[in-house]
């Protein structure tokens, strides 16, 4: 489980969907208001494995150009193919062997990775329990984001030729599945501890064992990989694998549909019609844990009353924010923990039952009016919700919870903020102070239930990073440690059914929709993870010519 | 060389030294006051604890006075250190440094089409009759109107989407192929600079066609041809030439809306990026190298005028 999807998603889309929002489509086609809707069991995970040879794939960045490529440090679709993790996510979100052939509880406090013989990075040295144990340390220190993962460790021990051993302080049902994120991504510790500072960046270097190795970063224009012709699992179709950096969604989407760039992750909703009638490509809808939402940033004024949180959320036609954001490319859900995020896990029924016993997401004026009466709120002063700049769907969320506001006698004012100073709001209390609400867009890399809970329902000291209106509730509390430090799958499930079913109500994130993730490729390209296990897996592995 | 173009040098390369002190103090207040915290660049991806953000600042002196922490800046550049990227960790120097050639010859493209269509449509609006001036006048005021985006969605529609003559996207690869690749952004840059300086050019030619001295050349019998390049032409080329170097300054600037429309990866993108992120480093660095470029091109047309025509030097006058 990583907890830090949130912030994530909303720096990426600070910086990412710059001039979208001036621009989108404008140079396309018109597209239609009403998008078809989209059948659930027709979502595709992956596409079928590619059987022929192809030399060179150009991918479309639309996050932009990384700050780095070491995975402790930066999120990007680079990275996943460069260096893998001990477990490897598959794209149905189930987690297979990776580095590790096991990853085990031996004892509810003792988890024993078993690596696999004869791994090689991409200098020919061979990987060692070492590797693995300083890559684990780098993610165990607090400002890491995938220190969550690590609160119960005690040690992380070599205990064998190829062997380490992580005991704990209690059980951690959440640490194996976590293990299949880039908190289990191994790196090169000599090459690491030799490159320093410069680790990973455009002017340093990074040894990994990936598919892919890294040959060239041009800042400002592309990342050259190439197929790692020893990889254990086989070496990839695709001889060169370049990126480019593309921030403007409009530039992107033109250069797909000319086949300028063959494929890319995320592209804009709002150009569907062009893509689905490109004769250059496909637009590919896969299961994804992304979902858009917004939530209190203080314990004090209106927006940390759930009442008003209830009734803005009831004030929200969830069907049209589908339509209107994402051009019927997701739909509602009923909580912040997106089912997906369970699909591959053990406990899944139990969890897919549960969710299905939580009330409908409903449209309901009336209801939301009576409810803001009672909340004794003083209507009179504005609530603000802070959006990053240039992020056209938020932009249009943000524009929508200010319409359901004024339906309710409620203000809302936007507060638009360049990167830098939306980044703030996630580290600097102050910061928080003169706003409401933020919305954002967040996924979850890995299988969990835990993640979001955790996050905003906790006291701080217990992992609440992001409980920002002070929520407390002895119960809720109480059964998330229990779900967290239970390695029975249904009895962890169990704790946390107990526990949604308090919360839930709270609605400590305001979910407004869940989105499919979306691929664009080039007709004649298949073997591409598609769905949200694309930002931990080796996406491009079995990527090549149909 | 003419001694007073001698004193005109020495005095812009004072003033050079002046306007990159002060626009150097501007910029550096200018990024520090805009909203946002320089820790969130080096935070990136991570959570800081309130201890590492107390460490990031205490090493890059964020929370030392205004004026010390530019006098730290200054102190680096002064001794050749420009720097480090508070987002991507690596020398500014590094980070530029594969921007600036793309980003150069975008410009140049630029300008030589700004040159050939500006002053040759001019020069036809002032000469070639009634009809060709309505004409100029007309595509120029629609040219004047139209922002740098709007064309450059406008071509990428016509010359990309449709014809498909041209790409869309990136700078390409080996000189050819990068002009062929930065034609519409060139061209989406020069439109509006185009129309600003046929306007210019057909001015300063009518006054020139209806001055004393062109009128005594025609009475003594001088060929037409003759009369425009000596007499005509010359004369309006300094007027021309002094909104050029402020012209191909601005293009620098202005470069970041076309690399963005057209993805290029350029130092103006850079530049946008750099702000909105706060990487303070990366902004004062491209914003002095566009001040350097300014004063220098400015320089440089007024060292052309003052060879062409000696006497618009007047003593005291500075860039």
């Amino acid at each position: 489980m990583r907890t830090t999807g949130i912030t994530t998603a909303a720096l990426a889309a600070g910086t990412v969907l710059l001039l979208l929002s001036g621009c989108t489509a404008r140079d396309a086609e018109p597209v239609p208001t009403s998008a078809a809707p989209v059948d659930e069991s027709s979502l595709v995970a992956a596409l079928p494995d590619a059987t022929t040879e192809v030399d060179e794939v150009t991918w479309g960045l639309v996050e932009g150009e990384p700050r780095t490529l070491d995975p402790a440090a930066e999120y990007s679709f680079v990275i996943p193919n460069l260096c893998e993790s001990l477990l490897q996510l598959q794209p149905d979100f189930t987690v297979e062997p990776g580095l590790a052939t096991s990853a085990e509880w031996v004892d509810p406090t003792t988890f024993v990775i078993d690596l696999r013989e004869g791994v090689t990075f991409w200098d020919g040295t061979p990987l060692t329990p070492a590797d693995v144990v300083f890559s684990m340390e780098r993610n165990r220190v607090e400002s890491s984001p995938w220190f969550p993962a690590f609160v119960l460790v005690d040690t992380i021990e070599q205990t064998g030729d190829h062997q380490v051993t992580v005991s704990f302080t209690a059980p951690d049902s959440t640490f194996r599945d976590a293990l299949s994120s880039a908190a289990g991504a191994v790196v090169n510790a000599a090459q690491a501890q030799q490159a320093g500072d410069a680790f990973g960046t455009a002017s340093g270097d990074i040894l990994c064992t990936g598919p892919y190795e890294l040959a060239d970063w041009t800042p400002g224009t592309e990342i050259v990989t190439t197929a790692n012709a020893d990889y254990w699992g086989g070496a990839p179709l695709t001889e060169t694998l370049r990126y480019v950096f593309v921030p403007d969604g409009t530039t992107l989407t033109t250069a797909l549909l000319e086949g300028e760039i063959d494929g890319a992750f995320n592209v804009a909703p709002g150009s569907r019609s062009v893509f689905e009638s490109s004769d250059e490509g496909r637009l590919v809808l896969g299961p994804s844990t992304a979902s858009f939402s917004f939530g209190p940033t203080r314990s004090t004024g209106a927006g940390a009353n759930p009442d008003i949180r209830r009734a803005l959320s009831l004030a929200i036609d969830r069907e049209q924010y589908v339509q209107t954001v994402l051009s019927g490319l997701g739909a509602p859900q009923k909580t912040f923990t997106p089912p997906f995020a369970w699909d591959g896990m053990e406990a899944a029924d139990q969890y897919t039952d549960a969710y299905a016993a939580l009330p409908d997401v409903e449209f309901d004026l009336e209801a939301a009016t009576a409810l803001v009466e009672e909340s004794g709120e003083d209507l009179s002063v504005p609530l603000v919700v802070a959006i990053p700049a240039g992020a056209k769907e938020l932009a249009q969320t943000a524009a929508i919870i200010q319409a359901a506001g004024a339906q309710l006698g409620l203000t809302v004012e936007i507060d638009e903020r360049q990167p830098a100073d939306f980044t703030e709001i996630f580290f600097d209390p102050a910061a928080r102070e003169s706003i409401d609400f933020v919305a954002t867009a967040g996924y979850l890399d890995s299988p969990g239930v835990l993640g979001y809970a955790q996050q905003f329902l906790l006291p701080p000291d217990l992992g609440g990073f992001f409980n920002w209106s002070e929520y407390s509730n002895e119960a809720v509390t109480g059964e998330l440690q229990v779900a967290r430090t239970t390695l029975d799958p249904a009895a962890s499930a169990d704790a946390f059914i107990a526990a949604q079913e308090v919360f839930a109500p709270d609605q400590l994130q305001v979910t407004l929709a869940g989105a499919y993730h979306l691929t664009f490729l080039n007709d004649g390209l298949t073997g591409v993870t598609t769905s949200v296990a694309a930002y931990s897996s080796p996406w491009a592995l079995h990527l090549g010519a149909e | 060389m003419n001694p007073r173009v001698l004193a005109q040098l020495a005095r812009q390369l004072g003033s050079l030294a002046l306007t990159l002190f002060l626009s150097s103090v501007v910029i550096f207040c200018a990024v520090l006051l805009t909203p946002g915290d320089p820790v969130s660049a080096f935070a990136g991806g991570t959570r800081p604890t309130p201890d590492m953000i107390a460490a990031i600042r205490a090493e890059h002196h964020l929370d030392d006075p205004v004026w010390l922490q530019y006098l730290h800046w200054a102190g680096g550049v002064l001794t050749g250190d420009l720097g480090t990227s508070y987002v991507y960790r690596t020398d500014v120097v590094d980070l530029i440094a594969p921007r600036v050639g793309i980003t150069v010859l975008l410009v140049a493209y630029a300008v030589v089409l700004i040159a050939v269509f500006g002053v040759g449509s001019g020069i036809v609006a002032a000469t070639r009759g009634r009809i060709a001036d309505r004409a100029v006048l007309m595509a120029t005021s629609i040219g004047m109107a139209l922002p740098t985006f709007v064309v450059a969605i406008l071509l990428i529609w016509i010359f990309a989407r449709v014809l498909g003559w041209f790409p869309v996207y990136g700078a390409g690869e080996g000189f050819l192929d990068q002009l062929y690749h930065l034609t519409l952004p060139a061209i989406s840059l020069a439109v509006l600079y185009i129309a600003y300086l046929s306007r210019i050019t057909r001015g300063a030619v009518v006054s020139q066609l209806h001055s004393e001295h062109v009128e005594t050349a025609r009475v003594r019998g001088i060929p037409r041809a003759r009369i425009f390049r000596r007499h005509v032409f010359l004369n309006a080329s300094p007027q021309i030439l002094a909104v050029s170097g402020a012209t191909v300054a601005g293009l620098f600037a202005v470069s970041a809306i076309a690399e963005q429309a057209f993805g290029i990866g350029g130092l103006g993108s850079l530049l946008t990026e750099a702000a909105a992120r706060k990487d303070v480093p990366v902004v004062q660095v491209i914003s002095l190298l566009l001040v350097v470029v300014f004063v220098v091109l400015n320089a440089i047309a007024d060292v052309a005028i003052a060879i062409i025509d000696p006497d618009s030097v007047k003593p005291g006058r500075t860039a």
